[in-house]
């Protein structure tokens, strides 16, 4: 798939970090083109050297890193040999770039529109007046409100968002030849994600550039991406058009990264029957006060779920839902302002600590980041022994065959019983945590993101781990997450968080093929699905909602979507909106959905 | 807001020069010393003795002494309250008089010697920084390393030997001025603005002359840790991710180095506040070695005769000064970095 005139030839690439007495080379000779009009896509490991790359077309490695060897040709010159000033004049002008961790590039100590003139200057005659001016445009271009007050913002005082925004626009501003775009949406809600990606794919096709995406998201690819380039050891191990690559992957490690998208045809979990509301929630609520105000963070608002015996429930939204906060609540790691937690007939917030304590052994939870939640200091053998020896007691030979097994079970291997956290990677802690969560044979565990620190190929085995101990142990598990596409392979049921409301609630099937409520609707067609044959880029998409969630502090008094919906009414903003059961196991939180009032949309994922 | 938080330091700062008053007065009064015998001598009469005692206030008992020095006894004598430190046993005359005569050198002698020094250190760091491992950074270091590895005393008398003995180029090293002229009306007590305020150009060249070498001796001690610290915050700078941004999106290599030494700057001001700080008393080496007469020199004499009113009005004076200079440089480093709330 090599054209006769890139835009880009890369050969032999070579970087390596000098490290004290040693030379680690994570990018050990990469090789690809890059032609006219093409949006690349560029995956791998978390660490297999995909920013590192990013970094080495322009010529520069993160200090303490060397470019060892191999070129890159930009229109007919190799930029690694080039001088200085030459290769300063192509960055930013013909090679524009989105770094991975958008608000540590901006400089911390000036003005965000003093930094975006002095780039603006650095490639165009310009007044600092002219360069001002230029960055405000650039600002409202790219959806940021009040553009003239933000200019004299400083780094720290944006949102990621706001600060990844800057960037796309500084680096969007000169109509680069080539794009090059590390994560440039990691930080973002799935909403804005998606617009953002649009954005880029648009510009792109508009101006004849290319554009080189570095991701870990097959959704990302799959809707975006006309080729897949795969780093894996250093090396390139695939390169193939996108529907190629999905359908028959080659190397083995694109199989494996793959897997999931190819036991896709299994279709959905299978509903379970019987043990309803095994774990409820009634009326669940929790209010933050707010320092020095009267005011309250409304984070969880009269939540009530309930999952059955052996069932896996998704809870979904974008960041600040309140999902977390529900996980923690049902820990009772918070204490609800209100409401009941009720396990297996018990309600848990009643209880005191002693009892607490012996009820801990039968729930436990998993964090998003595996390192948050071990003891450094502890080897793998330790921090498995420790809810023994707090719930069970029993001798040490028996506790540490107890120890072997879990380990085990997670497909881990007993030798690992004396590492110790520092020693292991993410996803092998992760699975570490999930065995220690297990280990007491707990009947219910809340997941509160456990994959979403994880790169692709070891989130797709974790969650495999997750669905088989779920089927062997008949354990409950509530699973939060703002990955769709994981919800839709592990849970049977899903419900849909937004400003700390439930606003809707089905089996995942119904949610997923026919979403009621317009939020959901919107949080569906925003995912990326990794299916290469329905494109995003291809189908026209219903309009994304419009603004940003509103703070927690001042809540709508009427439907809480009432300021980014677009089926709006009067009514809407006025009543406070109630779930409401539509029988099969479905309720949604919206009168006029529950009156049909809203015609249901083509479904927007199959 | 910021006149908030001046006022909330000062008056932590206030309270930290009290709990030192009352250690100081204490200390000092545990020491194995006689300042009485000290000042009539070993050999006098009992009455005698008695007579200087009563004279100094030491016959008091030892809280009517403290309530006398903070001012809350005025009809026995002014104290701290009052705006007195106090009365010289040596001398005779106010402590504060004779301060105010001997720490206007110091400080001028100290802030000169900091702005040279960071005149120098700035670009040689930057320069070490900007090349690590090549060879201005290696000199860079090696001076670094000898400027450090003699007493500053050492440099002052080399200097003295060099500059006034061999080439002729500096004045003698006996004071502020040549020992011939007739020093100006003392009114702020620096003789750099005292000379100009009397209207006398002729004068104010003389003592910038003669300031010239211990200026350049303790600027050349100075340098070396300022140097080491300045290359140091730079590295660090250069690596971090916006500069590393900075670069990608191909911004001049001059603009480059000025985000990185804007970034390195803020993290210097608290070695720089402590440095001076520690210069305050820490210059009486070189004071002595030029005989400039500055507050070094007066603390070690006040030290020596156990003349308690003039050290404890030393320190306090010096921890005054430090801890304004403190404020100061976070004041500064507060301006450099927006991130630093107050
Ligand atoms: N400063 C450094 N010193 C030593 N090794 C480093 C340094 N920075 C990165 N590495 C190593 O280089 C390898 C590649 O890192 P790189 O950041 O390019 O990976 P990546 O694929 O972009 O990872 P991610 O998915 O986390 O963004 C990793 O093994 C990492 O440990
Ligand atoms: S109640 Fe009204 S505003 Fe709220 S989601 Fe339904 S249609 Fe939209
Ligand atoms: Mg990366």
């Amino acid at each position: 798939m090599n054209g006769d005139n890139p835009l880009l030839r890369v050969r032999d690439l070579k970087v390596g970090y000098e490290v004290p007495g040693d030379l680690i080379v994570p990018v050990e000779g990469v090789s690809f083109d890059l032609n006219p009009h093409e949006v690349v896509g560029l995956i791998g490991d978390a660490g297999s050297g995909k920013s590192t790359t990013a970094l080495a077309l322009m010529g520069l490695a993160r200090p303490p890193g060397k470019i060892l060897g191999g070129s890159v040709e930009f229109g007919g010159r190799d930029l690694l040999t080039l001088p200085d000033a030459e290769i300063r004049e192509i960055r930013g002008r013909d090679i524009g770039i989105i770094v991975q961790n958008p608000r540590a590039a901006l400089n911390p100590m000036l003005r965000v529109g003093r930094q975006i003139g002095f780039a603006y200057r650095a490639h165009n005659e310009a007044t600092e007046a002219a360069a001002r001016a230029h960055a405000i445009d650039m600002l409202r271009l790219v959806g940021i409100n009040d553009p003239e007050r933000r200019v004299e913002a400083y780094a720290h005082e944006l949102s990621g968002g706001m600060a990844q925004r800057a960037l796309i626009a500084m680096a969007l501003s000169s109509t680069p030849k080539l794009l090059i775009a590390d994560e440039p949406t990691s930080g973002l809600d799935v909403t804005i994600q998606a617009q953002f990606l649009d954005e880029m794919w648009q510009t792109v096709q508009k101006t004849g550039s290319a554009m080189l995406l570095v991701t870990q998201e097959l959704g990302v690819i799959a809707n975006f991406c006309d080729r897949v380039l795969v780093l894996h050891k250093g090396r390139i191990v695939e390169d193939a058009p996108v529907r190629q690559f999905f359908a028959e992957p080659q190397h083995p490690y694109s199989q494996e990264v793959l897997r999931f998208y190819h036991e896709r045809a299994s279709g959905y979990p299978e509903q379970v029957t019987g043990g309803a509301g095994f774990l409820r929630t009634d009326a669940l609520t929790k209010h933050f006060p707010l320092r020095g105000s009267d005011k309250v963070v409304q984070a969880v608002d009269k939540v009530t779920i309930s999952v059955a015996k052996g069932e896996a429930v998704g809870l979904v939204g974008e960041s600040g839902s309140g999902k977390t906060t529900v996980g923690r609540c049902l820990m009772r790691l918070e204490h609800p302002t209100a409401g009941a937690v009720i396990l297996d007939g018990q309600d848990i917030t009643a209880l005191n600590a002693a009892e607490m304590r012996k009820m801990r052994s039968r729930m436990q939870i998993v964090f998003q980041d595996p390192f948050d939640s071990v003891n450094p200091r502890w080897t793998v053998a330790d921090i498995l022994d420790e809810p023994l020896r707090v719930h069970e007691g029993g001798d040490k030979a028996a506790r540490r065959e107890r120890a072997v097994a879990a380990l085990k079970q997670v497909d881990l291997d007993p030798s690992l019983m004396i590492a110790k956290p520092r020693d292991l990677g993410a996803s092998t802690l992760q699975r570490i945590n999930i065995a220690r969560a297990l280990i007491c044979n707990p009947d219910f565990v809340v997941l509160d993101e456990p994959t979403s620190v994880l790169a692709p190929r070891a989130r797709n085995s974790l969650i495999a781990l997750l669905a088989r101990l779920q089927k062997e142990l008949g354990i409950s598990y509530l699973f939060i997450s703002h990955d769709l596409t994981t919800v839709r392979y592990l849970c049977q049921r899903v419900a849909v968080m937004y400003l700390g409301q439930i606003v809707e609630e089905g089996s995942v099937e119904q949610v997923f093929t026919a979403p009621q409520h317009p939020y959901s609707r919107a949080l569906l067609s925003a995912h990326l699905m990794p299916d290469p044959t329905n494109r995003r880029v291809d189908n026209p998409v219903p309009a994304a909602l419009e603004g940003e969630i509103p703070s927690p502090i001042d809540v709508p008094k009427g439907c809480y979507l009432a300021s980014r919906c677009p089926h709006v009414t009067d009514a809407c903003r006025a009543n406070p909106q109630v779930l409401t059961d539509l029988g099969q196991g479905r309720a949604v939180r919206c009168e006029r959905v529950v009156a049909g009032e809203i015609t249901l949309q083509e479904a927007a994922h199959d | 807001m910021l006149l908030r938080y001046i006022t909330r330091r000062m008056l932590i700062g206030v309270i930290q020069l009290f709990c030192l008053v009352i250690a100081v007065f204490f200390l000092i009064r545990l020491l194995p010393a006689d300042p009485v015998s000290r000042l009539v001598g070993l050999n006098s009469s009992p009455e005698g003795y008695e007579q200087a005692a009563r004279q100094l206030g030491l016959d008091r008992p030892l809280f009517e002494q403290l309530w006398i020095y903070l001012g809350l006894s005025p009809d026995i004598a002014p104290g701290l309250l009052q705006g007195s430190l106090g009365v010289s046993w040596a001398s005779g005359s106010t402590v504060g008089s004779e301060i105010a005569t001997f720490l206007p050198v110091t400080l001028q002698l100290i802030t000169l010697a900091f702005i040279l020094a960071f005149i120098i250190s700035i670009p040689v760091g930057m320069l070490g920084a900007l090349n690590p491992g090549k060879a201005a950074d290696k000199g860079v270091f090696v001076y670094s390393l000898f400027a450090g590895s003699q007493p500053e005393f050492w440099w002052g008398l080399l200097f003295v030997y060099v500059f006034y003995f061999q080439l002729g180029v500096a004045p003698a090293p006996l004071g502020q001025l040549s020992p011939m002229t007739f020093p100006p009306e003392p009114v702020t007590g620096f003789m750099l603005i005292d000379t100009l305020i009397a209207g006398e150009p002729a004068k104010f060249f003389e003592a910038l002359h003669h300031l010239m070498m211990p200026v350049i001796t303790l600027a050349f001690i100075l340098s070396g840790p300022i140097i080491k610290m300045v290359r140091q915050n730079m590295l660090r700078a250069l690596q971090s991710d916006f500069v590393l941004y900075a670069n990608l999106i191909g911004l001049p290599r001059k603009r480059v180095a000025r985000y990185a030494l804007r970034a390195a700057m803020g993290p210097s001001m608290t070695l720089i506040g402590i440095l001076y700080g520690f210069m305050l008393s820490g210059a009486v080496l070189v004071e002595s070695v030029f005989s400039l007469g500055g507050i070094g020199q007066y603390a070690i004499r006040s030290v020596l005769a156990f003349d308690y009113p003039a050290i404890q009005g030393v320190v306090l004076v010096i921890t005054a000064i430090s801890l304004v200079v403190y404020l100061l440089l976070d004041l500064i480093h507060a301006a450099i970095d927006p991130r630093i709330a107050y």
